[in-house]
């Protein structure tokens, strides 16, 4: 209080040595004055949220996702059962699988699947929405995933409350759920797992034009806070197309729709948006993973051909300005291959393939890649996209 | 064919010029600034070694930094041998490095050239010399000249203090440092000018009778002095030179010690030596990105947890963990600048957890820097009287360099010499523009 008196004192000298001083020194604590009042008003408003209990419920909203999560992680790796009883967790729940086949409008059409099934049944309506083709993620029922829009929003919701359609049966996308509806101008880029985010270190993004992004996982709360974590793409026309967690050794992978396939060590990008492949004008990416060693990656083209390379292959990039190694060569391009789907996978894995036709089926990712191609008998017209059922997702699933 | 060109290699702020014999041409080498022609003395240098001056090293700086994500890893980086009388062994020592930090701005290149047991800095993996560090400037800045120029530029007149330091060896030194730093950024021929004696070349370009002139530089770094004889070119004469190490950056710290640390925690927090040792380091541009270590972190977290000054301990992690040093030293000299034509101003910085607002008045400035009204009072005494002149037989007394502007000495020139022989002279460009005259005349 002193040291203030003292500086009042102080600007009383500088109005006495010039007086013309004194009216802008006036002027300055009367704005000052404003401020402090506004934010006053501020404070006292969020003091009344406070006091009537708005913030608790934000609170207790956030400490129960928490507790969600940290439930999940425990069922997922199998904390001792000891520990569990101590721990006042929910009731466990039994986890089925569920795939998700899901359009850029935000339509999300869910099934619970098992492991006997192979056919799943037929998307009656339109395969292409808005030029994309559907995509499909298998993922535990009891999980919970980060949907990201073009526009760089994002938000979650669980698997399970994603309303479900019935397996064999003939699903129109004006029956799918629609859980969080784009809003104007933006779609639905990609739907992503969140339950191993404790455990990861980055997200890293890729655009349709091969643009990469890397985000610390540490930033989850604010992002998820704020719902939103980026378009993650330099150019005004480019868009997100897909996400993935990575650990700190990782690499990172993607493929374009000719037939491009680029690696990426995570811990070598920026954490900023960067350009990562040169693509011609009609190229685009169409699939994203993080292959792991004892994987071996999977490249599906629209004809139903698997090329299957050792994880070993991947070439690594640090260049802005990579080509991307070629999968097949420019003659095959020429006559029209085109890739529609990429992942790293396991022979005990299972793949879902939906074909131009609609019909979802299922098939062992060992004879697949033994056969180099989807069977013939599965598929009615050209595939149009793929997706990865785990083993360990299917086996815990199906206990 | 290539051109001499003269360079102000200034402690805040530098300057190209070329002169033809009849008209000086400054430069404009820094298109962002709002004076083109003066480009700020910053060096910002990428994780991926890409280096920037001027402007472009702000913006870059600024996007770059301020509020961005942290992660301290800790890395090796050498052993001690410890010996004993009978014992023996080797520690790893380990600092914590953050290493999410996409670069490193450095400022006042020129005060390290002259900072004793200052030989340079590590940035991430490779060491940069005092040295290194000017002729990174230098050479960006020459590669900026070339390109308005359009022509390569293979000699330079560099300007220098008067002295670089009080001891003869040290201002040995640090002249020989820059000359090899020009020579190593491409310049061929390397010559120096005292800065003084620069701007006299330039004003003497205005006056059509000889004279007794005193050119007062008082820049970001030092106060140089030259009392001389011009007019007429071939009876040009220095009679004195003489200078100080007083000038802006001096000010700017006064103003932090004197007014800002009471916003950190000085005078609230008494019995914790390490924040204590934080908010001393806040006036020091290279000690305090020094801090933002995670167990200073820490410590800070602990301290607003235990309620000592919550609110001070929350702005100083701001101030430290934010990147938000070099803001808040442009918001103090900005706020010094100010009192240069007004009776108060406000000095401020609202970011996330830091909400500073001080209302500073001239008089406040005067009262914190009157201590060096009298160094510099001396000092222009001694020159004087060293040049064997009386201040009545002194014609003019040429002020140059943005500390120039300040009331305070301006007042005390006038005391001494009289009103009317105080001229004030482009105070960013005058002693490149007299280096340009020098560079000619030697060209």
């Amino acid at each position: 209080m002193s040291s203030f008196s003292h500086k009042i004192d102080e600007w009383m000298k500088e109005a006495e040595a010039r007086p013309e001083s004194a009216v802008m020194i006036v002027k300055l604590v009367a704005r000052r004055l404003r401020e402090l009042t506004e934010r006053n008003e501020e404070l006292l408003t969020e003091n009344i949220a406070l006091q009537n209990g708005t913030r608790v419920e934000e609170y207790q909203k956030r400490i129960a996702h928490l507790e969600y999560q940290l439930d999940l992680l425990k069922r997922r790796f199998g904390a001792d059962e000891s520990l569990l009883t101590k721990l006042p967790t929910a009731p466990p729940e039994i986890s089925t699988l569920s795939l998700l086949i899901y359009n850029s409008y935000g339509r999300i059409l869910r099934m619970e699947i098992n492991a006997e099934a192979q056919t799943l049944g037929h998307l009656a309506d339109e395969t292409l929405q808005n030029s994309e083709q559907p995509r499909l993620l298998a993922v535990p029922s009891n999980e919970e995933v980060l949907l990201l829009f073009t526009s760089g929003r994002v938000s979650t919701c669980a698997v399970d409350s994603i309303s479900m359609v019935e397996i064999g049966g003939e699903w129109i996308w004006e029956r799918a759920a629609l859980d969080d509806e784009p809003r104007a101008g933006e779609f639905l880029a990609c739907i992503m797992p969140v339950s191993r985010l404790p455990l990861s270190e980055f997200f890293m993004q890729v655009s349709r034009r091969g643009c990469v992004k890397k985000t610390v996982t540490s930033m989850a709360q604010s992002i998820l806070g704020n719902h939103y974590l980026g378009k993650g793409a330099l150019q005004t026309s480019d868009q997100p197309f897909d996400i993935a967690l990575c650990q700190k050794k990782d690499r990172f992978a993607f493929v374009t729709i000719e037939g491009k396939l680029l690696g990426l060590d995570v811990d070598e990008p920026s954490y900023s948006a960067e350009d990562r492949i040169k693509l011609t004008a009609s190229d685009y990416v169409i699939a994203s993973f993080v292959p792991h060693a004892e994987e071996s990656m999977l490249f599906v083209t629209q004809t139903g051909k698997v090329i299957n390379r050792e994880h070993d292959s991947l070439e690594l990039s640090k260049s802005a300005l990579a080509k991307g190694h070629a999968l097949i060569p420019p003659s095959r391009l020429e006559q029209g291959v085109r890739f529609i789907g990429a992942a790293s996978v396991r022979e005990t894995d299972r793949i879902a393939v939906l074909d131009s036709q609609g019909k979802l089926n299922i098939h062992e990712a060992g004879s697949v890649t033994g056969a180099g191609s989807i069977e013939a008998e599965g598929l009615t017209g050209v595939a149009v996209s793929i997706g990865v059922i785990r083993a360990e997702t299917w086996n815990g699933a199906n206990p | 064919m290539s051109v001499k060109v003269g360079i102000d290699f200034g402690t805040s702020n530098s300057g190209v010029a070329v002169y033809d014999g009849a008209r000086v041409r400054l430069l404009p080498v820094d298109p962002k600034n709002v004076l083109p022609e003066v480009i700020k003395t910053v060096l910002y240098i990428t994780r991926d070694y890409r280096s920037l001056i001027g402007q472009e090293a702000v913006e870059n700086y600024y996007r770059d930094n301020v509020n961005r994500q942290r992660r301290y890893v800790k890395q090796w980086v050498g052993e001690i041998d410890v010996r004993g009388a009978d014992m023996h062994y080797v520690r790893d020592i380990y600092v914590y490095v953050d290493e999410l930090k996409p670069g490193r701005l450095l400022q006042y290149l020129k005060t390290a050239l002259r900072k004793e047991g200052y030989e340079g800095t590590q940035i991430f993996e490779r060491y940069y010399s005092v040295g290194d560090l000017a002729k990174t400037y230098l050479s960006l800045l020459k590669q900026r000249a070339e390109g308005v120029l359009g022509e390569p530029i293979e000699a330079v007149t560099l300007g220098r203090p008067v002295k670089f330091s009080e001891s003869p060896e040290q201002d040995h030194k640090a002249q020989e440092t820059l000359r090899s730093a020009a020579q190593a950024a491409g310049f061929k021929e390397v010559d120096f000018e005292l800065e003084p004696i620069a701007a006299a070349l330039d004003y003497e370009q205005s006056i059509k009778k000889p004279q007794n002139v005193v050119i007062f530089d008082f820049g970001g770094g030092t106060l140089d002095i030259a009392v001389m004889r011009l007019g007429e070119p071939n009876k040009r004469k220095v009679y004195a030179s003489g200078g100080v190490d007083i000038a802006g950056s001096d000010f700017d710290r006064a103003v932090i010690e004197k007014r800002m640390l009471s916003h950190f925690g000085l005078g609230q927090v008494k019995l914790q030596p390490e924040i204590m040792s934080m908010i001393h380091a806040i006036p020091d541009w290279m000690a305090l990105p020094e801090m933002g270590t995670p167990i200073n972190k820490n410590i800070l977290d602990k301290a607003i947890q235990a309620g000592i000054s919550p609110v001070r301990m929350k702005a100083l992690q701001g101030l430290i963990y934010n990147d938000l040093a070099f803001t808040f030293y442009n918001r103090v000299e900005t706020g010094k600048i100010a009192l240069s034509n007004n009776g108060a101003t406000i000095i401020n910085l609202e970011d996330k957890d830091i909400a500073l607002w001080e209302l500073y008045t001239r008089h406040q400035f005067e009262t914190d820097i009157y201590h060096y009204l009298i160094d510099v009072e001396k000092v222009l005494l001694d020159t004087i009287t060293k040049s064997g002149l009386e201040p009545g037989s002194i014609d003019a007394v040429v002020k140059t360099g943005g500390s120039s502007s300040i009331p305070l000495f301006t007042e005390m020139l006038i005391r001494i010499f009289g009103q009317e022989k105080v001229k004030q002279s482009s105070s960013f460009t005058s002693v490149v523009a007299g280096l340009a005259i020098k560079a000619k005349m030697q060209g």
